[in-house]
């Protein structure tokens, strides 16, 4: 046990003292830092400025004689605005001034902080998925390296026991891809929690409990691409092999699949998302049920977290497993 | 527990290559190599010496065959004994963004050895003052003697060297020389891998020749080499000296501007020349050197491989 934990000290020093892997750690940080930023800057109330530029461009329109013309042309056809044609003519007037009149409103878009919508499909995926991908990068550059430098025949020298070389390996490629995506993400939504607060927009509670619960799950895919990078480089002793694998699965693998004729659920980026998203719904195409028609039709389904899970686990235990028995068994130039 | 530090019986590997090729990189080969001193490894490039030492050294599967270090058999038992096996293997492979001591303190820290122990290693190949530049600024010959610092840190009772003393200049290899043969007088044996034959001649107290795989000699080099029986003889009247060796039942045969006798001791020569009122003005022993013995047994291995 003493041994392990050496030699996983040994692999952590091994992994930090990488240039590359620090600045794709920076990277880690930066990056969602910079998603943040942006999504604080999008949705900040408007400003005095903001709402005096507004009022000014209201008042040009309505003084360009547009809003007139609009006007007369929907109570001439109040068809073309969805208007029914049989209103009286007071509230069609009415009707229509609701419909075409500029507000201030308009000349103020910017939409609200929404905490569940980022967590849903805004900014909290959008990090969650750059750091599964930065930090698979980081298991793969780690064992590219060193097949790359031909370093890994000199620490075989030093411990022959290539089951425990691998193990360890991929151990710290684990730790610190989940210890990295949990304290970012964790980081990222008590701040973005923190600005919901200070503009009085729904947060906190049950509500972040839920959005770190998503970080928590997100960071789990940052460990487990983590291990698939590193279990193909050890695989392919390659980090461009790897690199072309993943980001071709990513790109046209649900396209592959679904041209084979494979449902979407077995759709690699769909069970991500199950897992980061607690479940993920999709419209499946299918043939329409009789009485329906004779063309296809739509049906929800859904893919509940517990299936992305066998599916995502299945996929790293299969990888890891043929790459470790590869490893132990391959000759090391 | 045997005396041979390193044994392999039957040991086989071949090669799938490329186009799907088998080719055997060693067949049959049965190596021993006693505790203690230095045991040269010899043969023509691709005969196999690295492959084999790969092989022991568990970097390699055998195809065939067994293998032992200090009498236990390898692969299976190396994590046992690798702490006293120190190696360098063909080139120096380290990390090349590292600092030479970075990448000598990791490997100290896998096998828990002390800090101390990687100064001592620095010290030990006069890598001191560049230890903390970067690997890939050093030079080949520092590169060479970082590898050996890294045999150092273990401590080891057994050394295998491939090619150490590559990239080295006059004033590196010579004291590589020294150190290995510092070692192998210390107690540690050294397997050394070189085609410098005569660094191997000066150093190597026993040695191994191996060609396509195979075994072709092994033993003591003084066994291999045979005994000084063929002496250089130079004196003025070559004509009667010639006619006295003869008569006194020598075989005895002008070379250039000497004589070439052959005998079992030199004393007979210089007492049957006296005897006559000949007097010697040199008395030179004609003894094969390892090159010579080396490119004789290798000569079809050598023919095999450029036809």
């Amino acid at each position: 046990m003493m041994g392990l934990v050496r030699l996983a000290r040994v692999e952590l020093s091994r992994l930090l003292h990488r240039r590359a892997i620090v600045v794709l750690l920076a990277a880690c940080v930066v990056i969602p830092l910079l998603i943040g930023v942006a999504q604080a800057i999008d949705t900040r109330p408007a400003s005095d400025e903001d709402i005096a530029f507004a009022q000014r461009q209201l008042d040009a329109d309505l003084a360009n004689g547009n809003y007139e013309r609009e006007l007369r042309r929907c109570i001439k056809n109040p068809g073309n605005w969805g208007l029914a044609s049989n209103l009286a003519e007071g509230d069609l007037a009415a009707a229509c001034k609701e419909m075409v009149e500029p507000q201030l409103d308009w000349y103020l878009w910017q939409p609200q902080l929404d905490l569940a919508e980022q967590r849903d499909e805004g900014t909290g995926v959008a990090a969650a998925m750059v750091l599964a991908m930065l930090l698979m990068i980081v298991g793969t550059t780690f064992a590219g390296h060193d097949w790359a430098s031909g370093s890994l025949s000199n620490q075989v020298l030093f411990e022959p026991r290539r089951a425990r070389v691998w193990l360890v390996k991929a151990a710290v490629v684990v730790a610190t891809a989940f210890t990295t995506a949990c304290v970012v993400l964790t980081g990222f939504w008590l701040a973005l929690n923190a600005l919901a607060s200070s503009r009085d927009v729904p947060h906190g509670g049950e509500l972040l409990r839920s959005c770190l619960a998503m970080g928590l799950r997100a960071s789990l895919i940052a460990a487990i691409a983590a291990l698939l990078g590193f279990a193909f480089t050890m695989l392919f002793r390659s980090t461009v092999a790897t690199l072309g694998i993943v980001f071709g699965v990513a790109l046209v693998g649900g396209t592959l699949l679904a041209v084979f004729g494979f449902d979407a659920n077995w759709n690699p980026a769909l069970n991500v998302l199950a897992v980061i998203g607690d479940g993920f719904s999709y419209e499946a195409e299918i043939a329409c049920p009789p009485g329906n028609g004779d063309g296809w039709c739509y049906e929800q389904r859904t893919i509940s977290l517990a299936q992305g899970l066998s599916y995502v686990g299945a996929v790293a235990v299969a990888v890891s497993a043929l790459s470790l028995a590869v490893f132990r068994r391959r000759d090391i130039a | 527990m045997s005396s041979l530090i390193i044994e392999t019986s039957g040991l086989r590997k071949v090669f799938r290559t490329r186009k799907g090729e088998l080719r055997v990189a060693v067949q049959n080969l049965d190596l021993a190599v006693p505790a203690g001193g230095v045991h040269g490894f010899l043969g023509p490039n691709g005969s196999g010496k690295t492959t084999t030492i790969r092989m022991l050294l568990g970097l390699a599967q055998p195809s065939a065959g067994t293998m032992r270090l200090f009498g236990e058999p390898v692969p299976d038992q190396l994590p046992q004994m690798i702490s006293r096996v120190g190696a360098v293997v063909e080139s120096p492979k380290f990390s090349p963004n590292f600092s030479g001591r970075l990448n000598l303190e990791l490997l100290a820290r896998a096998i828990g050895a002390p800090k101390t122990r990687v100064d001592a290693a620095i010290e030990t190949v006069n890598l001191t003052g560049r230890d903390n530049d970067r690997y890939r600024s050093y030079s080949l010959g520092m590169k060479q003697r970082l590898a050996i610092a890294a045999t150092l840190l273990k401590d080891p009772a057994l050394l295998i060297l491939d090619e150490p003393t590559n990239g080295l200049d006059p004033a590196g290899i010579r004291e590589i020389r020294e150190t290995i043969r510092t070692l192998g007088a210390s107690g540690v044996t050294v397997l050394l891998s070189s085609h410098i034959l005569a660094e191997v001649q000066q150093v190597c107290t026993a040695a191994t020749i191996i060609g396509n795989g195979r075994l072709l000699a092994s033993g003591q080099v003084d066994d291999l080499l045979g005994t000084d029986s063929v002496h250089r003889v130079v004196v003025a009247d070559r004509a009667r000296a010639l006619e006295v060796l003869t008569r006194a039942g020598l075989t005895a045969t002008v070379a250039g501007d000497a004589l070439r006798v052959e005998a079992d001791d030199a004393a007979l020569i210089t007492r049957t020349m006296a005897d006559a009122g000949l007097w010697l003005s040199e008395l030179t022993p004609l003894r094969p050197d390892l090159e010579t013995f080396f490119l004789d047994l290798t000569a079809d291995e050598r023919l095999g491989a450029t036809s």
